[in-house]
């Protein structure tokens, strides 16, 4: 590895925090990706246990979760922490390891996935769930699925693969490799028998026949059997079983696999934070950390920066819950549903490239199931006059909502409609967020994005 | 009171950008106005019959759904054939504007049927066109500035019975060289733009359901004027957005 390369990647990242433009997180990735094409290749023989993380939802949260329970172990280990998913980000992680990090833990865009396995040649890779997402910069969720279906036909059959059994086009990837383990939930109360609007994948991946659901938990993951051609959910080695969700407050399970059973506490809300925290055991229990050290990892683990975070501000508790794609929206949306109080609820909405410049996909949101209970509803962001468009038709009058043009103003009007003590939950997409924690960070209420640990 | 009838074809297979906002504006701006609707959506192997509706929607979807639904269309081509020559409205957006011409050409030089109603044909292009997509469009003589978000890898060129829906000030349009949008024949409406397409363009739901009320009733409506401010202010945006001064 060629020093000058490194050091001058390094000083870029010292520079780019210094100047307050992104913290840095990518930019010493990026010159370094530069200078050595192959640098994550080079740097990848370094690590004993490789484990790449990717999915549409919950990539960060799980990638956190394992970083956790890893820690509790005492193993010293490397990781993208700051959501920087591109080579370019993790090049930048790569950067940071010190010499006894024998682990990597790393979660990776899913579109640039193809491009970043073949070179970190991972001994673990978690493939957690695809919903259609920014179609302006995705494509169809088909394309991406023959993409990873390349991938993985020339994976290395030492690549131990750990696949979300309840999404049918994963588990139809995860029949193409040997070297497979699967996770899913059992049936549970929170499922559901129909199919939500704007479910994918509801035909089967090898005949093309419509998929019959028994139940279904999020979008269209569940439990699911072709009648045409007989293929259906693979049994799964990692389930996870009397799920109780406790609203906004957490979560609890019982995660199982052949030969441990352990109950699962997490302060994280919403049957998605299960799936992430059922992916996070099963990857946990194949890199062999003890079932006591997952559990505590579980409990332990805080929001990811934006992901249920709580933040208060002049008295008034933030949560903040990303919501950048119908299926996460939707998942975020039914998790309210669990309160038993009406919602102050705040919404953003940008259309940045981060965003996908395409807004259409707020229509395929069911904001109607919450209507019936919002306290007041505040609308912000670039495109802020497309969701006021988006909740008059769903016949929210367009005198009670409050379209404010800035992030000031948000907080503002926030803070004058919430009484000291209160809540409002905020569903900003990915820009919005950052835009958000930024304008939160100026006032002191929280730290900036790249001082996530 | 009046009601019009409106039909959704594959709703789940042809829905993937935010498709029934179109059926809400469309049956929210009936309701507002004090006429009532009903909704049917017809799916693979349903029967479409031509005398049953007012109004059609078609929306777009991946590629593997569209065959699917191509090959089903032309069982009921005999019937959409009548109905559109009965005066039905038809609005069929992206996947649909393809469907509605006379067939499509995809990247490996396979031929899939079109129905026919519009007089167009497609063939897959090397790129997808993306972006957003902003017209000054025209109907019935009367002229407005229609904005939407076109993502499509067909070429589309109309031929001499069919006219475009506009003309395109920014983005690329049917095909990205001949600056047209969409297509218009009888009325048949086709067009790449969604966003969806209704919802920040009033002017355009609402020929429609003129339309819509007219051959259901016979009689060409005078339609209540609503309060589009916030549709207006959307609009603006996107305009804005697009790159474009208003």
């Amino acid at each position: 590895m060629s020093h000058i390369a490194l050091s001058l990647a390094k000083a870029a990242g010292w520079f780019s925090r210094a100047l307050g433009r992104g913290g840095g997180t990518t930019l010493p990735g990026m010159i370094l990706l530069k200078l050595r094409p192959h640098t994550l290749h080079e740097m990848a023989q370094e690590f004993e246990e490789i484990i790449v993380i990717s999915a549409t939802n919950g990539k960060t949260t799980t990638a956190r979760m394992v970083s956790h329970a890893t820690h509790e172990s005492g193993i010293p280990f490397v990781a993208n922490t700051s959501g920087a998913n591109l080579p370019s980000g993790i090049a930048t992680a790569l950067l940071q390891r010190k010499p006894d990090e024998k682990y990597g833990i790393f979660e990776v865009d899913e579109a640039a996935l193809p491009e970043v396995i073949p070179q970190l040649e991972p001994t673990v890779l978690v493939l957690m769930n695809l919903f259609r997402d920014q179609l302006d910069r995705y494509g169809e969720l088909e394309t991406t699925i023959q993409k990873w279906k390349e991938m993985i036909e020339s994976l290395p059959e030492t690549t131990k693969l750990i696949i979300n059994a309840d999404d049918p086009a994963l588990a139809y990837l995860g029949s193409l490799h040997q070297n497979v383990q699967f996770f899913g939930l059992e049936l549970t109360d929170y499922g559901s028998e129909t199919i939500s609007h704007a479910a994918d994948s509801l035909h089967c991946q090898k005949c093309d026949s419509p998929l019959n659901f028994q139940q279904v938990t999020i979008g269209h993951l569940g439990h699911w059997e072709c009648q045409n051609c007989g293929f259906h959910r693979p049994h799964p080695s990692f389930t996870g079983d009397k799920i109780n969700l406790k609203g906004l407050d957490g979560s609890e399970f019982i995660a199982a696999s052949k030969t441990d059973s352990l109950e699962i506490r997490l302060p994280l809300a919403g049957i998605h934070n299960v799936y992430n925290a059922l992916a996070a055991y099963s990857t946990c229990s194949t890199i062999g950390i003890s079932a006591t050290k997952t559990q505590r990892g579980l409990w332990t683990v805080s929001a990811a920066f934006g992901r249920n975070e709580i933040i208060n501000f002049d008295g008034v508790e933030l949560m903040i819950m990303l919501a950048k794609n119908p299926a996460g929206a939707n998942q975020n949306l039914k998790t309210l549903l669990l309160e038993e109080e009406n919602i102050h609820l705040a919404i953003l909405l940008n259309d940045r490239t981060a965003d996908g410049k395409d807004v259409s996909w707020i229509w395929d949101v069911d904001y109607e199931m919450i209507i019936d209970r919002i306290a007041s509803l505040t609308i912000s962001g670039d495109r802020a006059y497309d969701l006021a468009l988006r909740f008059h038709y769903a016949g929210f009058p367009a005198t009670s909502m409050h379209v404010a043009p800035s992030i000031q103003e948000l907080l503002n009007h926030l803070k004058s409609s919430i009484n000291i003590g209160g809540r409002a939950i905020v569903l900003p997409t990915y820009t919005s967020m950052l835009d958000l924690r930024s304008g939160l960070n100026k006032i002191g209420a929280t730290h900036s994005f790249w001082e996530e640990k | 009171m009046t009601e019009i009838r409106i039909c959704h074809l594959y709703p789940k297979e042809m829905n993937i950008y935010g498709d029934r906002g179109n059926i809400a504006v469309l049956q929210k701006r009936l309701e507002w106005r004090g006429y009532s609707s009903t909704l049917t959506s017809i799916s693979i192997g349903d029967e479409f019959t031509p005398t049953s509706f007012d109004l059609c929607y078609l929306g777009g979807g991946q590629d593997r759904d569209q065959m699917i639904v191509a090959y089903d269309l032309q069982e009921k081509s005999a019937a959409l054939h009548s109905a559109a020559k009965d005066g039905m409205v038809f609005l069929w957006v992206c996947g649909g504007i393809q469907l509605a011409g006379v067939g499509y050409t995809d990247s490996e030089g396979r031929r899939i049927p079109g129905v026919g109603i519009l007089d167009l044909d497609t063939s897959a292009g090397k790129s997808r066109l993306i972006g957003d997509l902003v017209l000054n469009a025209e109907l019935n003589g009367d002229i407005c500035k229609v904005v939407g978000y076109e993502n499509h890898a067909g070429r589309t060129f109309l031929g001499s019975d069919a006219t475009p829906l506009g003309a395109v000030l920014k983005g690329h349009g049917n095909n990205g060289e001949d600056k047209t949008e969409g297509a218009v024949q009888r009325r048949v409406i086709g067009t790449y733009m969604h966003g969806p397409i209704l919802p920040k363009n009033p002017w355009l739901a609402d020929k429609l359901l003129s339309w819509a009320i007219e051959h259901k009733t016979g009689k060409a409506p005078t339609l209540t004027p609503l309060d589009n401010s916030i549709e207006n202010l959307a609009q603006q945006v996107a305009i804005t957005r697009a790159g474009m001064k208003r």
